[in-house]
């Protein structure tokens, strides 16, 4: 028998039930509909996500003061008795590949101007900020090339502050009070918007020598390495090992890269993705529940047509081909519907939340119409071995 | 025909039809099952976090040093400020009558070693009001001693499991420790908690405030835990906390007071919102059977033509014909979301032996619901068949085979 | 060309034995013509599904050209079906949603001919039993004659050794199975063997060679 004559008699049978051939495969579709609809919204989540972090650039290295695994994310939050200090970032700025290093130092303060003030995030940085971030200033210039351990009091406002500060006028040359000193503004930032909760632009960036005077601390709290395009980041992250325990005699710092970040990221984010389609795999498995009924009914009916084809000449094997074809038939056609369900859906709310970047994820549809038929075969087996093994005889005499 | 008879009537035509009335209830059960289990997870995921924070103490207002104006952004979580926020800070706050206890804290990370062994942990520098504000308990010895917190002795806390790691089987309590560069003398150990939120209250030190702030050179305290008298003493301690830091630090509102309660609140509606959320995504498959059972329904009421049209010939009217296809319908619906129930709690049950720790427990709204949508959907998707059964011509339906 | 030795067929029905084929012998010529006739339950159809591999003997062999067929497995059996025997059944058993056409040229489509050849020798078969102009219809939209005819050109469209009918006229008014007799003996002139079950004398009567069945044994064998 011809393949192409096998799954025209599958499709001849089941196109002559329409009405109960859409609805078992609707139930598909429902399944599929919700999968590829939770699927993409989930890639769109971590598409999100992992873009906000990649905006920093992927040639990034974070060094926190202390062991991981006691101060595990809090990173260099909590006071140590090892701090990480400037000497420590000169020396891992002379590393081969490192295009410039940032010490750095984060807390909150109040800023103000003439008889305005703010409560705002004060960000002890130097001069190698705006590259290894890849921040833009706006007006002005950004912190000037001096010694990290003995800047002048100079500072760069965030566009937020900047605005609610100085309003309209322009801030390059003003005096500003953080705490209870005083700095001169040289640059504002270009807006940033918010990076994972954290408004960028309502902050105010100074030389981290002066922060570390202002918040009467020893310590960096973390410095940001950037290397160069295409530099061996694993030999680099042993070196900056061996550099610090030569340093502080120990190893009591940990090593960030960005890329581990975003693949720890991402992997979490595609967990989630992969358990929210799951739960709309229950759907699929409800449908393929409807094909076995259906196709079982099938087969009930169909005893007597059984019997002929058997007395026509059709192998056991030839008949559970015929019932196979039509379940998949039925759950390819209920997964075609489900994804352009599905992917219309996602479009809809792409175009409605414009923040979230919706691709369809031709993969997963490829996957979902694989993973359909398996269903369909899965279904058919029961009805379509059913089917195969009815005796000619009784078959016949059935009608 | 009375009601009774129109569901014997059902039964025995579903009966007739064993494995295909099987496969229909057993589609509806899997939907009620994924939502009855599905949204227990969701809730003992809920009640576990909120445990967590009720066993962090009760009633908790915790300062920080920093604030930032902007708004909906997170806290100040780096505790650097221009200005400290010192133990004296702390102790005022007992002026407040809203108050009643108050342990300011100071965190860092340090090296602890004692006969021969080291290990890096948290160092936590606290006073004795830290056991009662934190629910804390000590297993061997003692706390730290009361007494002015601007001194205090250099002895140590440890938690269970770095007095395992440090001392296994010997005596703790009594032994002389190395912090930093610093020596304490071990007066206590703390019950073993399990895994708990935020800190892990096994592997610390706890030692005098004052001592940790000189051991880490920490000028600032990193948080006060301040103990408001009761739920409704919270805001008036909120309150009260502001004004008092304020007229200390020269007018200035430089610290961000959070609750515990709003910090709770907000997981909790976190939570119950994804708990929703799952619940709908399962109940989608009770859509998914209810078509099901639409489907073969219609198949039933054109192979029953002839029955129909029996019926009609011999005087059942059309309203009995249609009820005598929903009761089917519902029949099918009530015994998948009973097949569903016991399912669904038969899972809870299991995961709830496999994992003692974590109270996964349906909730009802969630069961309501389900067995709602399964027998409604049931009824709903019911209603086109019967309607085709009752409107049958009964000549038509008689003639054909 | 046939040859039974022996043959039996018991079935069990609730426990207890029935003997629907009791030790038949059995020759058939190629291009004969048989009738086998005999009361209700005597074992008539039974030994039409044996000879038409449907239905396997419990004893006995079966010689088909001389080559042992009752014990080859179901596929080699389904082979020989398909192209050595034609089943016409008293109730036409077509596939009630496809036309007259596509009802003949589903042995056709079983032994893998392409869809070109199949649709001409489709419309010959057709032809040959007076149904050109029936081709499209469903078998809901034909006469009980024009089912059992459209059955006939589907028993003979991969051109058998052996046409089987069981009771073809059974279900028939007696225009119509004049007419279904009358193409099956044209079948028969032209070379194909032909047997045929019937309850109706006056068909059975019409056969070279006539056999009777009473209780699952061969009892008469007339032959003209
Ligand atoms: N599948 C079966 N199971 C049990 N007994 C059977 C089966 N098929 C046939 N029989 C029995 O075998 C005997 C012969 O049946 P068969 O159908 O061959 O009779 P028949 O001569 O064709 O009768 P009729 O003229 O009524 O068609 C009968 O007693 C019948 O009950
Ligand atoms: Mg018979």
């Amino acid at each position: 028998m011809l393949l192409r004559d096998l799954y025209g008699m599958a499709a001849h049978s089941v196109a002559s039930h329409p009405l109960r051939s859409l609805l078992t495969a609707g139930g598909i579709a429902v399944g599929i509909a919700a999968v590829t609809l939770l699927t993409t919204l989930g890639q769109g989540v971590q598409r999100y996500v992992l873009a906000e972090f990649t905006q920093f650039g992927t040639h990034l290295i974070a060094v926190n003061p202390g062991k991981t695994e006691t101060v595990g994310m809090m990173g260099g939050i909590l006071a140590t008795v090892r701090p990480l200090t400037f000497a420590d970032a000169e020396a891992l700025a002379r590393l081969p590949e490192v295009q410039a290093v940032v010490p750095g130092i984060y807390g909150n303060g109040r800023v103000s101007a003439g008889r305005r003030a703010r409560s705002t995030y004060v960000n002890g940085v130097n001069h190698n900020m705006p590259e290894v971030w890849r921040f833009q200033v706006r007006a002005g210039r950004f912190l000037p090339p001096d010694d990290d351990a003995a800047a002048r009091a100079l500072a760069v406002l965030g566009s937020r502050l900047k605005t609610e500060l100085f309003g309209a006028e322009s801030a390059l040359g003003r005096t500003i009070r953080v705490g209870e000193r005083r700095f001169r503004v040289v640059g504002v930032m270009a807006p940033k918007g918010q990076v994972l909760g954290f408004d960028m632009d309502d902050a105010v960036y100074i030389p981290a020598a002066q922060a570390l005077a202002l918040f009467n601390r020893e310590g960096l709290m973390e410095v940001d390495l950037l290397y160069r395009a295409g530099g061996d980041e694993a030999r680099l992250v042993e070196a900056i090992k061996r550099t610090l325990t030569a340093r502080h005699g120990r190893e009591d710092f940990t090593i960030v890269t960005q890329n581990q970040m975003i693949d720890v990221l991402g992997r979490i984010l595609g967990v989630l993705t992969f358990a929210v389609a799951a739960l709309g795999g229950i759907s699929l498995l409800v449908g393929a529940v409807g094909i076995v009924t259906i196709m079982s009914i099938a087969v009930g009916e169909r005893v007597g047509e059984i019997g002929l084809l058997r007395a026509l000449g059709a192998t056991r094997g030839r008949v559970m081909a015929l019932f196979l074809g039509e379940a998949v038939l039925l759950a390819l056609g209920g997964a075609l519907i489900g994804l352009a369900a599905g992917i219309g859906g996602a479009r809809l709310i792409g175009a409605l939340v414009p923040a979230l970047p919706v691709r369809t994820p031709w993969g997963y549809a490829l996957l979902a119409l694989a993973v359909s038929m398996l269903i369909g075969l899965a279904a058919g087996v029961f009805p379509a071995r059913r089917a195969a093994r009815l005796d000619p005889v009784e078959a016949l005499r059935a009608e | 025909m009375t009601v009774l008879a129109q569901l014997r009537f059902a039964l025995a035509a579903l009966a007739g039809h064993r494995a295909r009335s099987l496969l229909m209830v057993l589609a509806m059960a899997i939907g009620v099952a994924a939502v009855v289990v599905l949204t227990a997870l969701g809730e003992g995921a809920r009640r576990y976090v909120v445990g967590e924070f009720a066993s962090l103490g009760t009633n908790l207002v915790i300062v920080l040093p920093g604030r930032s104006e902007t708004t909906g952004g997170p806290p100040p979580l780096t505790g650097l400020a221009p200005r400290d926020l010192t133990i004296a800070d702390a102790q005022a706050l007992l002026a407040s009558p809203a108050i009643t206890d108050v342990a300011p804290v100071v965190v860092g990370a340090a090296p602890v070693a004692a006969g021969g062994r080291e290990r890096e942990v948290l160092a936590l520098g606290s006073t004795r009001s830290l056991l009662p504000v934190r629910h804390m308990t000590v297993a061997e010895g003692r706390f730290l001693p009361g007494g002015d917190p601007e001194r205090g002795p250099p002895v140590a806390v440890l938690g269970a499991t770095l007095r395992r790691e440090l001392f296994g089987n010997r005596r703790a309590v009594g032994e002389q420790i190395r912090i930093g560069d610093r020596r304490f003398r071990v007066v206590g150990v703390l019950t073993d908690t399990g895994r708990s939120v935020g800190l892990d209250l096994n592997d610390l030190v706890v030692i005098p405030v004052a001592q940790a702030q000189a051991l880490l050179n920490a000028p600032s305290l990193f948080r006060i835990l301040a103990q408001a008298r009761g739920p409704a003493a919270i805001a008036q301690a909120q309150d009260d906390i502001r004004a008092t830091i304020r007229a200390r630090h020269e007018g200035e509102d430089d610290v961000t007071v959070i609750t515990q309660d709003s910090v709770m609140n907000t997981f909790d509606a976190i939570l119950g919102t994804l708990t929703l959320v799952v619940g709908g995504i399962a109940a989608i498959s009770l859509v998914v059977a209810g078509i099901l059972v639409m489907n073969v329904m219609l198949v039933a009421v054109s192979h029953r033509t002839a029955e129909i049209g029996l019926l009609k010939a011999i005087g059942a009217r059309p309203g009995v014909v249609l009820r005598l296809f929903l009761a089917e319908a519902a029949l099918l619906s009530v015994l998948g979301a009973a097949g569903g129930l016991a399912l669904g709690y038969g899972g809870v049950a299991l995961i709830g032996a496999l994992v003692p720790d974590f109270p996964v427990a349906a909730p009802a709204w969630a069961v309501a619901a389900a067995l709602l949508v399964a027998t409604g959907t049931g009824l709903l998707f019911g209603v086109w068949p019967a309607r085709r059964a009752a409107r049958l011509d009964p000549v038509q339906a008689l003639a054909r085979r | 060309m046939i040859a039974l030795e022996g043959v039996g067929r018991t079935f069990t029905v609730g426990g207890s034995p029935v003997h629907a084929l009791v030790d038949v012998a059995l020759a058939v010529r190629a291009g004969d013509y048989l009738s086998i006739m005999g009361p209700s339950g005597s074992g008539k159809s039974t030994l039409l599904n044996v000879l038409g591999l449907l239905d396997r003997p419990n004893a006995g062999r079966y010689l088909l050209d001389g080559r042992e067929v009752g014990t080859l497995n179901d596929t080699e059996q389904a082979a020989v079906r398909l192209h050595q025997f034609g089943f016409v059944f008293q109730f036409f058993h077509l596939v009630p949603r496809m036309t007259a056409a596509q009802n003949v040229g589903l042995p056709l489509t079983l032994a893998g001919v392409p869809a070109p050849q199949r649709q001409e020798r489709v419309a010959q078969a057709l032809a040959a039993c007076g149904l050109a102009d029936r081709a499209g219809h469903r078998p809901d939209q034909l006469s009980g004659g024009q089912r059992q005819r459209v059955a006939i050109a589907r028993a003979t469209i991969m051109n058998p050794q052996v046409i089987l009918a069981d009771e073809p006229t059974g279900n028939l008014d007696r225009a119509s199975g004049e007419q279904v007799v009358g193409i099956l003996e044209d079948l028969n002139r032209r070379g194909m063997t032909l047997i045929v079950v019937t309850h109706d004398p006056a068909v059975g009567e019409r056969a070279q060679r006539r056999i009777h069945m009473d209780d699952g044994r061969i009892s008469a064998d007339h032959a003209r």
